[in-house]
């Protein structure tokens, strides 16, 4: 049975007079725990920005169970739910409402409306706040009076809010000390292998630059000038792998 | 032999050298037999008339003019925000709608914000007569286009990434236009409201003194009569209400988290929007076109207007825009730079103010008593109002800037003066001229009232061609007026641009 959750068929992106990705061939299977490793510039936030449907590719196609992304409906495209590097948070809005915002593919106007209000309920967000170590007294703070640490967390819960089946991270650890590093890292690959639950994520594809941190993916895919090294099971990957792209 | 090089400092004085051409052309055209009744309206100031009949019809016409004020205000802010969320491009990106419709929306509101709400009036009141009613629809149409293009520059800083999150998320697209534009609509109206305010009672002023009523008619009618304390009466008064609508505009607090307060303010924004639809709806439906019978009329009417008259008034229009906005860049710095003690400061403080206060047809009009009506006279009477408003945001930034530099040149022995200019204004001088690039704007369409009192440029032939039922010529003189205020809107834009 093919199990192929997201595929990338010859993708490349050009911004510019520069070939940010060359000729991507990539698929994602379900239930697989994918760390992408590459140095500043390679290209790694560009193939995540791709695979969620930011980015169009200039050539090639992007397939989401086997369907063309392009086809897909706001529904099916909501199963992907991405943290980014520079979070994209709105500074302007509370920690509680910026969480609450990764409800809004499955609500009406009306729920965006009394998010923005304040009189919406966030029962579910203070959940996952709490999950992501946050302290209530953060809870109803605009973004720009947080540290970097809480930030992260926050854009973090409100990747989790989001229920989908598939977690796109780039550099989700930044920010956070090492105790921290492990809560959020169970938070967001735990489930994914013992799939104690529907409502988690069952695959991810997390961009990295600690190698330390690699004991808990099951697949290593290396990229450098937008072109893919090696893709290749976690216990296969030795020194040489690393001195290619780095 | 050095080479002069312009800094930000040196072109914000720069300008004020339009003074020569101008201060001699003045100075010939000066009768000395008005100073007399000049005198008596300064002194006029201090001597007000107070007095129980007086007072009731002050309080009379402050209402009409605080009626027609707010009401135009409340309308065009909330139009103005909607024009403006869908005339920003973050509207088009969510929506996937052509750019074609986006340039169309934006080009049609700088067309309309082009054209002076006084022009907007004189047009209106030549169709419908003079009505209560005229005075709001004429506020309303240019400032929905000019709150429409704030709310839409807030709106337009919105990062591009935050567009990308939300999209990602794949909600409702207008649940992610709300979540977006949310705050910077909310700021928008914290920080450019009250502002917006004091622009729409100034407004109704000034077409009060073109017969709309409120309390620029009272004005208007005791200049004619040359009852200057009386005048004053009003003058005063209207400052009053300014300062006053200006405490209790701050006292009020929009917290955003006060959840009764927000359902207020949204009801407030749907009734208006509702109000206005079915208000203006009667208003077309119950009101004959008096004087323009049909739109055949404009086809019909012959222009008299020469190629070489109308050029003429073109460059007129140009000319006065270019010397006044040299007036209102150059005078504040030069001013307070000069006279740079604090009881000098309260002085031109208070100088300011009334030059902001007072009408510009009024000081135009005051002007006249002892000089003959020319271009130089009312660019110095546009130049002379908008550097009332250019010194207030001047005195503001410099009040509330870091005076280290300032104490650090004056500790070393510099001179007070040098130690402004250098310490102070050097580090302000970029963002004063971006604003005066933005206050340039204004100018060009205020040509339009002095124009129409001063016998000067496009503003005098339109007063001229509307009195005689001129349509095509009233059709020519406003496309004339529209280009010119969008070719200068563009350039001042590059300004601007150059200057964030």
């Amino acid at each position: 049975m093919n199990n192929t959750v997201l595929e990338l068929e010859n993708i490349s992106y050009k911004y510019k007079n520069d070939l940010i990705l060359n000729k991507i061939n990539l698929k994602i299977n379900s239930g697989e725990k994918i760390a992408l490793l590459g140095k500043s510039g390679s290209g790694k936030t560009t193939l995540i920005s791709v695979l969620n449907g930011t980015i169009k590719p200039t050539q090639g196609e992007v397939k989401l169970f086997n369907e063309s992304f392009e086809e897909l409906d706001r529904k099916q495209k909501s199963k992907i739910t991405t943290i980014w590097q520079d979070l994209r948070l709105i500074e302007d809005l509370s920690a509680e409402q910026n969480v609450n915002f990764g409800l809004l593919a499955e609500n009406n106007f009306y729920f965006a409306f009394k998010n923005l209000l304040n009189i919406s309920s966030f029962k579910k967000a203070h959940k996952y706040m709490k999950l992501c170590r946050l302290h209530n007294s953060i809870y109803d703070k605009k973004i720009r009076k947080l540290s970097g640490g809480q930030k992260q967390r926050v854009a973090i819960a409100r990747s989790l809010i989001q229920e989908s089946n598939i977690l796109l991270a780039d550099e989700p650890f930044n920010n956070l000390d090492p105790k921290l590093i492990t809560t959020i890292k169970n938070l967001l690959l735990e489930n994914v292998d013992k799939n104690k639950t529907k409502k988690s994520p069952k695959t991810a594809l997390v961009a990295l630059h600690r190698l330390d941190l690699l004991n808990d993916f099951d697949k290593v895919i290396g990229i450098r000038d937008g072109k893919i090294f090696f893709n290749i099971k976690r216990n296969n990957l030795k020194k040489i792998h690393l001195e290619k792209i780095y | 032999m050095n080479k002069l090089k312009l800094n930000y400092t040196s072109l914000s004085f720069l300008p004020i050298l339009v003074c020569i051409p101008l201060g001699y052309q003045l100075i010939n055209n000066i009768h000395f037999g008005g100073f007399k009744l000049f005198q008596e309206f300064l002194i006029s100031a201090f001597n007000p008339k107070i007095d129980n009949e007086i007072i009731i019809t002050v309080i009379k016409r402050l209402n009409e003019t605080i009626l027609i004020g707010f009401f135009s205000w409340l309308v065009s802010i909330i139009f103005g925000a909607i024009f403006g969320i869908i005339s920003s491009n973050i509207f088009y990106k969510i929506f996937n709608i052509p750019n074609f419709f986006y340039l169309t929306i934006r080009f049609f509101l700088t067309i309309i914000r082009s054209i002076h709400e006084v022009v907007w009036g004189i047009i209106l009141m030549q169709i419908y007569g003079i009505n209560f009613s005229i005075g709001i629809i004429a506020i309303c149409i240019p400032y929905i286009a000019v709150n429409s293009k704030v709310f839409a520059e807030q709106l337009e800083t919105i990062d591009y990434k935050s567009f990308e999150s939300i999209n990602q998320i794949n909600a409702p697209k207008f649940s992610s236009l709300l979540t977006l534009i949310w705050n910077p609509i909310i700021n928008t109206f914290k920080n450019f409201g009250l502002y917006r305010l004091e622009c729409s009672i100034r407004s109704t002023v000034i077409l009060g003194l073109f017969g709309i009523g409120g309390i620029g008619t009272s004005i208007f009618l005791s200049f004619q009569t040359l009852n200057f304390r009386e005048l004053w009466t009003y003058l005063w008064s209207l400052a009053i209400l300014i300062i006053l609508s200006g405490l209790i505009f701050k006292k009020i607090k929009f917290n955003t988290k006060n959840k009764i307060l927000s359902i207020f303010f949204i009801a407030v924004f749907f009734i208006t929007i509702l109000f206005s639809f079915s208000y203006f709806l009667y208003f077309i439906f119950n009101n004959n076109f008096e004087n323009f019978n049909s739109v055949s009329s404009l086809f019909k009417s012959r222009s008299d207007l020469g190629l070489f008259d109308f050029l003429k008034l073109i460059l007129e229009t140009i000319i006065l825009s270019l010397l006044s906005t040299g007036i209102a860049i150059s005078l504040p710095p030069l001013v307070i730079g000069i006279f740079n003690n604090n009881s000098s400061k309260i002085f031109i403080k208070i100088f300011a103010f009334l030059l902001r206060l007072i009408p510009t047809p009024v000081i135009l009009l005051t002007l006249l008593t002892f000089n003959n009506p020319s271009l130089s006279l009312a660019a110095l009477t546009l130049g002379l109002h908008n550097a009332g408003i250019t010194s207030k945001l001047l005195f503001t930034n410099l009040d509330s800037q870091d005076k280290r530099n300032y104490m650090a040149m004056k500790s070393l022995g510099i001179s007070k003066k040098t130690s402004w200019l250098l310490g102070l204004f050097s580090q302000q001088a970029k963002s004063y001229l971006a604003y005066c690039a933005y206050r340039s704007d204004i100018i060009i369409r205020e040509t339009a009232i002095v124009g129409v009192i001063g016998s000067v440029g496009l503003g005098w032939q339109l007063q001229e061609s509307l009195s005689s039922f001129a349509w095509q010529e009233v059709t020519i003189v406003l496309i004339a007026y529209s280009s010119i205020a969008i070719v200068g809107e563009l350039i001042n834009g590059k300004i601007k641009n150059s200057l964030t």
